[in-house]
C-alpha cells in the first residue's frame, strides 16, 4: 500500500515537470526568439520592436464589418484608405490626388502605384467592392451607415435599391468617382477609415466566413502585416515592405498583447515588458509623469423629451444650471476626466483650425449657477402647474459597472440638492440599458457617444427628429433646419458656422445636459518615439514611431 | 460494473440534452438585444437577424442549432465576427486545462498532506499551522490573492514574471492563485475525514490485530477517508479545467475565463450556448468518471449496484 502511494505521488511529480515543458504558450516565446535571431542576423542589426497592450481583443479584422476601436487601430496600420487621416487632418493615402466637383456633389480620386502585401497591385476595382460590400445586406455590417454620403447607400442596406446603383464607380484601374447623396466635406475624412479600405474579391470569396479571420486569410495595403493573431492573447504585426511609403516605416514589429487587467498591463510596464501603457484612473495621482489625451468620447444625461417635466425646456435648462459639472468630476473621477460644458467635443475639426478654437463656446457654467437654476426651475413649476419641486421624482437609468454606478449616485446627489427634486436610480446591466435606450423606455439616462469621424455632425445627427437614432423624442423644428441647411450647403464655411449655430441653438434648448470628455493618461518608455493617440479611426498611432 | 456504468453514461446524456435545451431558452430570454450601438438602424438590425438565422421561428432555430451541435458545430461568434466557437474553445482550451492541472496536482497533493499531518497532529502547533493555511485559503478572494502573488513575486522580488503564459516559470503564480481555494478546502476536508475514520471499528480491529501506526495510518486510515475527496474532485476539477476569469484575468492568460463573463454581457448568445455546452459536458464527464472511480475506490457501491 505505501508503495502505490509512493508510485502516486511520483507520478503526480511528473506530471508537473512534463506539463511544465510545455505549456500551450511556450512555442509563441520561443518562436519570437528564434526569429528575431534569424531576422537580426540577415540584416545584420536588431530588430525595432514596439510593444504595448488593449485591454480587450478586437472583434473583427474584417475591414468592412470592424465596428469598434481597437480593430479600427489595427486596421489603420494594416491597411489604408484613398486618404490617410492623422491628427484629424486628411493627407492623400492610396489616392495621390483627387478633385470635387463644384456641388462638392462628385468625388474623383487618382491612385498611386501601389502594391498589396502579396504583391498584386491596388486597383480602383478594389475600393469600388469594397464600399458595395459595406452597404450590401448581404454583408450585414454593424457600421453600414458609415457609408451615408454615398448615394443611394442607405436605400440600399435597406434593401429597396441595388448594390450596383451605389454612388461608386471604377473608371480605370488607378481612377475612381464617388457620387455623394449630399454635400459632405467630411466624406474625406470617412473614406479614411477601414471600412473603407482597399478589398479583395478573390479573398473574400476564398476564405468565405473566415475571410481576415487570421493573418494569412488577407493581404495589406498598410504600412504592416498582421503576421499572426491570436484570440484573447496577443497581435503580432511586422512592417509590410510592399508599402508604398516604407521608407518612413521605422519599426519592424509590433506586439501587441491582450491584457484585461489594467493594473496588471501597468505592472507590465514597470517590469519594462511594455513599452506603453494607459494608466487606470485610480493609479493616475502616483504617475504625474503620465501624459492626458482625449479618448473622445462624451458621457451625458439623455433626456427622454417626449412628457412629463423633462418636455419642457426651463425645466430642462434648470437641470443644466443646476448640475456643478466641477463637483461632478471630483467625486466621480478624481478630477482627471474633463468636464463638459458644451456638446461638441471642441477637438473635432472646424473650418480651420479644431472646432473648439473656431467657435469657443461655454454654453454652461463650470460650476453650478444657483441663481439661474432656481430661475428655470420656478418657471418650469408655474409652467407645469406643479406646486413644488419636491413632487417630482424622476427616474436616471443607467448601467450597473462600477463608474456608471458612481456618476448616478454623484448626479442623484447634486441635481437633487441643487433643485429639490427627486432622482430614482434604476440600475441594469449594459445590454439591458442600451435596449432600453434604443426604445425610448426611461426618462433620464446615462449616455455617451464616441465620435465615428472627427466632424461636429457625428455628435449633432442624432437629435434630428427624422434621425433614425433619435431615440429620446427630441423635436425642435430650428434645430432640424440648421441640419438640413448644414446637410445641402456646398459651401464648408458655411456649414461649419451652421453646425455652429445648431449646437448653440440646441444647447440654448436644453436638449441634454453635458458631463464629461472622457480621458486617458499613457506612459511611454524613454526609448521610444513618434507614438501619437487620436480618438478618430485609431486610439494609438505608431506609424511613424521609433525605437532607440 | 458494466451495467452501473451504462446506467451513468445514459443519465449523463439526458442531462447533456436538458442543458441545452434549457440555456438555448434562458439565452433568449436574457434582457437586452444582441445587435446594439449608437448608431443601429433597423434596416442595419434585421439585415444581421437575417445573418445570423435570427428572423426563423425559435423552434426552427433550436432545430438548427441542436442539428449543427451533432455534427460539433457551436456556430460563429457574434462579438468576434469571423471566429467560430469551436475555434475560440480550442484556441482557450488548451491554457485553462494547462493551469487547470497544475493548479489541481499542486492543491489536491498538498491539500492531502496538510490534512493528514494536521489530523495526525491534532490539538498541536502544526495543525493549527494547517487550520490557519485553510482559513486563509478559504477566506482570501482570489482577485486578492492573485493581486498579493503578482506584486510579492513579480514586481517586488522580481523572482517570477508579472503575467502572460509563455513557460514553466510563468505558471507558477497562477497555478497557486487557482489552486489556493481547492488546497484549503481539500486539507480541511481530510483532516475532518481521517479524524472521524479514526473512531472507526475497524480501526480498532486494526490496532488489535497489532498493526504498526503506520500501517493503519496508510492502508485503514487514509484509504477510507479520501473518498470524501474525490466526491468533492469531480466539479471541482471541471470548474478549475474550464478556467477561472478572475487569476487569468489578472496574469493575462488567454484561456476561456473570459469568454464566460464576457459572453453573457455581449449578448453573443452563440458564444454563451457554447460555452455553456462545453463546461455542461465537462462537468457530467467529469461527475461521470467520479461515479466510476467510487466504484473502484468502495466496494460496497460496486456490490449494492450489481445485486
Amino acid at each position: 500500500m505505501r508503495k502505490r502511494w509512493t508510485a502516486l505521488f511520483l507520478a503526480g511529480l511528473m506530471a508537473v515537470s512534463m506539463a511544465g515543458c510545455s505549456t500551450p504558450g511556450s512555442n509563441v516565446e520561443n518562436e519570437s526568439k528564434t526569429e528575431e535571431g534569424t531576422d537580426g542576423e540577415t540584416e545584420g542589426g536588431e530588430q525595432k520592436v514596439f510593444r504595448y497592450s488593449v485591454t480587450s481583443d478586437v472583434s473583427t479584422l474584417d475591414p468592412q464589418k470592424n465596428n469598434e476601436s481597437t480593430s479600427g487601430t489595427i486596421g489603420y496600420h494594416t491597411g489604408e484608405g484613398l486618404t490617410r487621416s492623422m491628427d484629424g487632418v486628411v493627407h492623400p493615402g492610396l489616392a495621390e490626388e483627387w478633385e470635387v466637383s463644384e456641388d462638392g456633389l462628385t468625388y474623383t480620386f487618382h491612385l498611386r502605384d501601389a502594391k498589396y502585401s502579396d504583391g498584386e497591385k491596388i486597383t480602383a476595382q478594389d475600393f469600388e467592392y469594397a464600399m458595395k460590400r459595406i452597404v450590401d445586406p448581404k454583408t450585414a455590417s454593424q457600421f453600414a451607415f458609415i457609408a451615408k454620403p454615398l448615394e443611394n447607400a442607405d436605400e440600399i442596406t435597406a434593401g429597396t435599391k441595388d448594390v450596383d446603383e451605389l454612388g461608386v464607380e471604377a473608371v480605370d484601374d488607378n481612377t475612381l468617382v464617388c457620387k455623394l447623396g449630399f454635400p459632405a466635406p467630411y466624406f474625406l475624412q470617412v473614406i479614411s477609415m477601414s471600412q473603407f479600405y482597399p478589398t479583395r474579391e478573390d479573398l473574400v470569396e476564398k476564405y468565405g466566413e473566415e475571410f481576415a479571420a487570421d493573418g494569412d486569410k488577407n493581404v495589406y495595403s498598410g504600412p504592416f502585416c498582421l503576421k499572426e493573431w491570436k484570440q484573447n492573447d496577443r497581435i503580432i504585426l511586422e512592417k509590410n515592405p510592399m508599402y508604398w511609403d516604407a521608407d518612413k516605416v521605422n519599426l519592424d514589429r509590433v506586439e501587441i498583447l491582450i491584457v484585461a487587467d489594467e493594473n496588471t498591463a501597468l505592472a507590465m510596464y514597470e517590469a519594462g515588458e511594455l513599452d506603453y501603457v494607459n494608466v487606470p484612473t485610480d493609479a493616475v495621482a502616483n504617475y504625474p509623469d503620465a501624459e492626458f489625451y482625449k479618448m473622445g468620447a462624451e458621457d451625458f444625461i439623455k433626456l427622454n423629451t417626449g412628457d412629463g417635466p423633462l418636455a419642457n425646456k426651463n425645466f430642462r435648462l434648470a437641470l443644466n444650471y443646476g448640475l456643478d459639472r466641477k463637483e461632478f468630476i471630483k467625486l466621480s473621477t478624481n478630477d482627471i476626466w474633463e468636464p463638459a460644458t458644451r456638446f461638441v467635443l471642441p477637438d473635432v475639426g472646424g473650418f480651420e483650425g479644431t472646432f473648439g478654437e473656431d467657435y469657443p463656446y461655454e454654453a454652461f457654467p463650470l460650476e453650478e449657477d444657483q441663481k439661474k437654476a432656481e430661475e428655470y426651475l420656478n418657471t418650469a413649476l408655474k409652467e407645469l402647474g406643479i406646486a413644488s419641486a419636491s413632487d417630482i421624482t424622476l427616474e436616471l437609468l443607467t448601467s450597473d459597472l462600477e463608474r456608471t454606478k458612481k456618476e448616478a449616485e454623484v448626479l442623484q446627489a447634486l441635481l437633487g440638492e441643487a433643485l429639490g427634486i427627486n432622482i430614482s436610480i434604476s440600475m441594469i446591466p449594459f445590454a439591458d440599458r442600451v435596449e432600453r435606450e434604443n426604445k425610448g423606455e426611461y426618462e433620464m439616462v446615462v449616455s455617451g457617444i464616441l465620435p465615428d469621424y472627427p466632424d461636429p455632425i457625428s455628435f449633432l445627427e442624432s437629435w434630428e427628429t427624422t434621425s433614425p437614432y433619435n431615440h429620446c423624442n427630441y423635436s425642435y423644428e430650428e434645430y432640424d433646419n440648421l441640419l438640413q441647411k448644414a446637410y445641402h450647403t456646398g459651401d464648408a464655411k458655411e456649414r461649419m458656422d451652421t453646425l455652429a449655430e445648431a449646437e448653440k441653438v440646441f444647447m440654448e434648448d436644453g436638449g441634454l445636459v453635458p458631463l464629461q470628455f472622457r480621458m486617458n493618461a499613457r506612459l511611454v518608455s524613454d526609448k521610444v518615439t513618434g507614438v501619437t493617440n487620436y480618438f478618430s479611426g485609431y486610439s494609438i498611432n505608431f506609424i511613424y514611431a521609433d525605437v532607440k | 460494473m458494466a451495467k452501473y456504468i451504462l446506467k451513468r453514461v445514459l443519465i449523463s446524456i439526458v442531462t447533456l440534452w436538458v442543458l441545452v435545451t434549457v440555456v438555448f431558452i434562458l439565452v433568449r430570454c436574457m434582457p437586452g438585444e444582441p445587435f446594439q450601438g449608437e448608431k443601429m438602424t433597423p434596416e442595419i438590425k434585421a439585415n444581421l437577424e437575417a445573418y445570423y438565422g435570427f428572423d426563423k421561428s425559435l423552434p426552427e432555430q433550436y432545430i438548427m442549432y441542436v442539428r449543427n451541435l451533432l455534427s460539433g458545430d457551436f456556430g460563429y461568434s457574434m462579438k468576434y465576427l469571423n471566429q467560430s466557437v469551436n475555434k475560440i474553445i480550442a484556441q482557450s482550451f488548451p491554457y485553462s486545462f494547462d493551469l487547470g492541472i497544475r493548479a489541481i496536482v499542486f492543491s489536491v497533493s498538498f491539500g492531502i498532506i496538510f490534512g493528514i499531518i494536521a489530523a495526525l497532529n491534532r490539538g498541536k502547533k502544526l495543525d493549527y499551522l494547517c487550520v490557519v493555511i485553510a482559513i486563509l485559503g478559504t477566506s482570501i478572494p482570489d482577485f486578492i490573492m492573485g493581486a498579493i502573488l503578482q506584486y510579492l513575486f513579480g514586481i517586488k522580488w522580481g523572482l517570477l514574471p508579472v503575467a502572460q503564459y509563455l513557460g514553466f516559470r510563468y505558471t507558477i503564480l497562477p497555478a497557486v492563485g487557482v489552486g489556493f481555494y481547492t488546497l484549503a478546502m481539500v486539507s480541511r476536508l481530510m483532516r475532518a475525514s481521517m479524524l472521524e475514520v479514526v473512531q472507526q471499528d475497524y480501526i480498532k480491529t486494526a490496532k488489535a490485530k497489532g498493526l504498526s501506526k503506520a500501517e493503519i495510518v496508510c492502508s485503514h486510515q487514509i484509504r477510507n477517508a479520501i473518498t470524501p475527496v474525490v466526491t468533492v474532485l469531480g466539479p471541482v476539477v471541471a470548474s478549475i479545467l474550464c478556467g477561472t476569469f478572475v487569476i487569468e484575468s489578472i496574469f493575462a492568460i488567454p484561456g476561456m475565463g473570459k469568454y464566460y463573463v464576457e459572453s453573457v454581457q455581449n449578448l453573443d448568445y452563440s458564444l454563451v450556448l457554447g460555452m455553456t455546452v462545453f463546461y455542461g459536458s465537462f462537468l457530467i464527464l467529469s461527475n461521470l468518471v467520479v461515479d466510476i472511480l467510487y466504484g473502484v475506490i468502495d466496494p460496497r457501491i460496486r456490490l449494492q449496484e450489481s445485486r
